[in-house]
């Protein structure tokens, strides 16, 4: 799986420009489901089962990736930009970029030594900042690069430890998952939705759930793990190792209470997320139509929205077997 | 020569730049490896007047005080660094082998009231080893950046540590031109240590060669959104040549006609003082040493990702040929 994750995390897709990311899901997943587009990019997929289901399931995960948009190119040739999603500026500041896939910058800013002491307590205001390919003027920039045109901070895949060190983790982990529960023969059929959009206010899940119109659904995702020096043991949220996180409740979303005891007593390492924080597809999926009973199974991720995200491989293992688990349980009907 | 040079590390008791930069001198000067990471190549002239010719061979740097039991770090500056750009950072801490950790970056939920940047002990370094960093890595241990260099468009390239091996690349450069020349004087480049830790390499190297006058070469501050014009030089505008109370107003006259003379681009930089530069200690050396600046124009220093522009390398290499070539201040 690590491979997988490596290949999908290297691809950029910012929100609203996952098609590079949606061709290779479709390279992965064309011939193991029947799947369709929609209109907003989404893919929609039906994995035939052995069986039929017991209820109509939908596992979701998401394919776009923060980063930026570019708004302007100035007199000089610099690029101003705007972050699409939620990104830090510390994350951004003098981050190397990659634009359209092809054109290399840098994000500039002032150097400490033009900084007085005050002024370098606090992170700069995001229009402060800056993006330089090397052009020396508008016109040689605009010959790479035009407003609408996206970046994403550069932040290559390497594995340390046990431990995947990347940009894009969330929510390519997900998709990994996701792929992989399409490709292995299924007992029971069910639905996926690889949606777009999810960092900029969950908007493809809402139209794929339409779509699809489950009585379940199951997100896959990343979430914020704070298990990090300096952190109060209350407030770490989850831990890396410890197996996928399954939340009672965050900002978005109140979960299927039956589910998420299922999931603790499934005997597969998992944890319960320790904070109504953060929120995922799940906002949009539980609310469709007339309601679905919905679970998110999160892998915990440091430094989450970064170009150094850190994950933990067996926590991604782990997260496909409870999905696997799940899948079955609620396709069978043993989990009620 | 410039990203190889940058693309190796220079600090402490970390000598790849230093060795590299040895193997690449002595190709075209008598070159020994003095004191830690300082390297001095030497050119015999003519008479026995003797130019130095200085760059510094370290970089800014971190190193670690502290490791804690699930492995994360504490680390201090070696040199001036924005810390408020550290966290989700990755950086290489160079202990028994080479280790990619990241700056903790303080998690969503808990930033709501904003953060501030206060001190670097406060930022941790994530080795993501748990309890095995203790095994691989040890207090005094260097961090170091890790940003690969890279081509952008027109002549422009970024990297790290082109503070200062864009000047020692422009030494190399020289000392390649020059050798086998007839020269009027005695030239020797110094590739010198400490430079971020309070000019100190220079020191005893200045001291060692006494020179007659001397030019170190550095970055200065580049032109870039909401930096004073009166702060910065354009990129792609040649070097800048130093004008100050601390500096040899001889030396600045003679490389400025020397530009204007042979067509070189340049820029001058007027500073009010001290230039920061290693300039400041060798004119303090012994009785004394006419000592100038040149710099290259740089965006974004002491981060990972510097950008300068080639051509101002060029243009460098080319006035400290000419310049040396015409005697520098020797007969003035």
């Amino acid at each position: 799986m690590t491979e997988l994750i490596s290949a999908l995390c290297n691809i950029d897709g910012t929100s609203g420009d996952e098609i590079a990311v949606r061709d290779f899901i479709i390279s992965e997943i064309d011939g193991f489901c029947e799947w369709k587009t929609d209109a907003l990019g989404n893919i929609i997929a039906f994995k035939k089962g052995k069986k039929p289901s017991a209820k109509k399931l939908m596992i979701d995960a998401h394919m776009d990736e923060v980063g930026l948009i570019i708004t302007d190119v100035t007199a000089e040739g610099f690029l101003k930009f705007k972050t699409v999603g939620g990104i830090d500026i510390s994350a951004i500041m003098f981050r190397r970029v990659l634009i359209n896939g092809e054109t290399a910058g840098v994000i500039c800013g002032k150097p400490i030594h033009l900084i007085d002491k005050k002024e370098a307590e606090k992170p700069p205001a995001a229009d402060s900042l800056y993006i330089d390919i090397g052009a020396g003027s508008k016109s040689e920039a605009e010959d790479y690069v035009n407003p609408g045109d996206r970046a994403v901070i550069c932040g290559e895949f390497t594995v340390s430890n046990g431990n995947m060190i990347s940009k894009a983790l969330d929510d390519r982990i997900g998709c990994a998952i996701l792929i992989k529960l399409i490709k292995v023969d299924s007992e029971y059929d069910f639905y996926a939705s690889f949606s777009v959009q999810e960092e900029i206010g969950l908007r493809g899940a809402k139209t794929a759930a339409y779509a699809i119109d489950p009585e379940c659904a199951l997100i896959l995702e990343g979430t914020t793990a704070a298990d990090i020096a300096g952190t109060d043991e209350g407030l770490t949220v989850c831990n890396l190792g410890k197996g996928p996180a399954v939340s009672f409740m965050d900002n978005s979303t109140a979960y299927d209470r039956k589910f998420y005891n299922a999931a603790l007593k499934s005997g597969i390492l998992c944890q319960p997320k320790r904070a109504v924080a953060g929120g995922n597809n799940a906002g949009a999926v539980h609310l469709t139509r007339g309601g679905v009973r919905t679970l998110a199974i999160s892998v915990p991720c440091r430094y989450i929205h970064s170009s150094a995200s850190i994950a933990n491989i067996n926590d991604c293992e782990n997260a496909y077997e409870l999905a696997r688990y799940m899948l079955n349980g609620i396709c069978g009907g043993e989990i009620e | 020569m410039l990203f190889a040079l940058s693309d190796a590390d220079a600090a402490g008791n970390i000598r790849e730049a230093s060795d590299l930069a040895y193997d690449m001198l002595k190709e075209y000067t008598s070159a020994e490896k003095c004191d830690n990471l300082t390297v001095i190549g030497f050119l015999k002239g003519e008479s026995d007047y003797t130019l130095m010719l200085d760059a510094h061979i370290d970089q800014i740097a971190m190193t670690v005080t502290n490791i804690d039991d699930n492995g994360f770090l504490t680390v201090a500056k070696a040199g001036g660094i924005d810390i408020r750009a550290l966290p989700s950072r990755r950086v290489t801490v160079h202990g028994r082998e080479k280790v990619t950790a990241v700056f903790c970056a303080t998690p969503p939920h808990l930033a709501r009231k904003g953060v501030k940047y206060t001190d670097i002990s406060e930022i941790k370094l994530d080795t993501a080893l748990g309890e095995r960093a203790k095994d691989i890595i040890s207090v005094g241990d260097l961090v170091t950046f890790s940003a690969k260099p890279q081509m952008l468009k027109g002549s422009r390239v970024t990297g790290r540590s082109f503070d200062d091996r864009a000047a020692v690349a422009c030494l190399i450069e020289t000392a390649k031109r020059l050798s086998g020349k007839k020269l009027p004087f005695n030239v020797a480049f110094v590739l010198s240590d400490g430079e971020e830790l309070g000019l100190r390499g220079t020191r005893t190297a200045a001291f060692k060669i006494n020179p007659d006058e001397a030019v170190a070469v550095d970055v200065s501050f580049g032109d870039g959104i909401g930096i004073a014009d009166t702060d910065c030089k354009k990129l792609g505008k040649g070097g800048m040549i130093g004008i100050s109370p601390a500096l040899d107003r001889g030396i600045s006259n003679k490389l400025i006609s020397i530009a204007k003379e042979k067509n070189i681009p340049y820029q001058t930089e007027v500073m009010g003082a001290s230039t920061g530069t290693d300039a400041d200690m060798i004119a303090v050396t012994r009785e004394g040493v006419r000592a100038c600046t040149l710099s290259i124009p740089l965006r974004n220093m002491h981060t990972e990702v510097e950008i300068l522009d080639i051509k101002d390398l060029e243009a460098v290499c080319e006035l400290l040929c000419e310049y040396i070539l015409a005697g520098g201040v020797k007969d003035d």
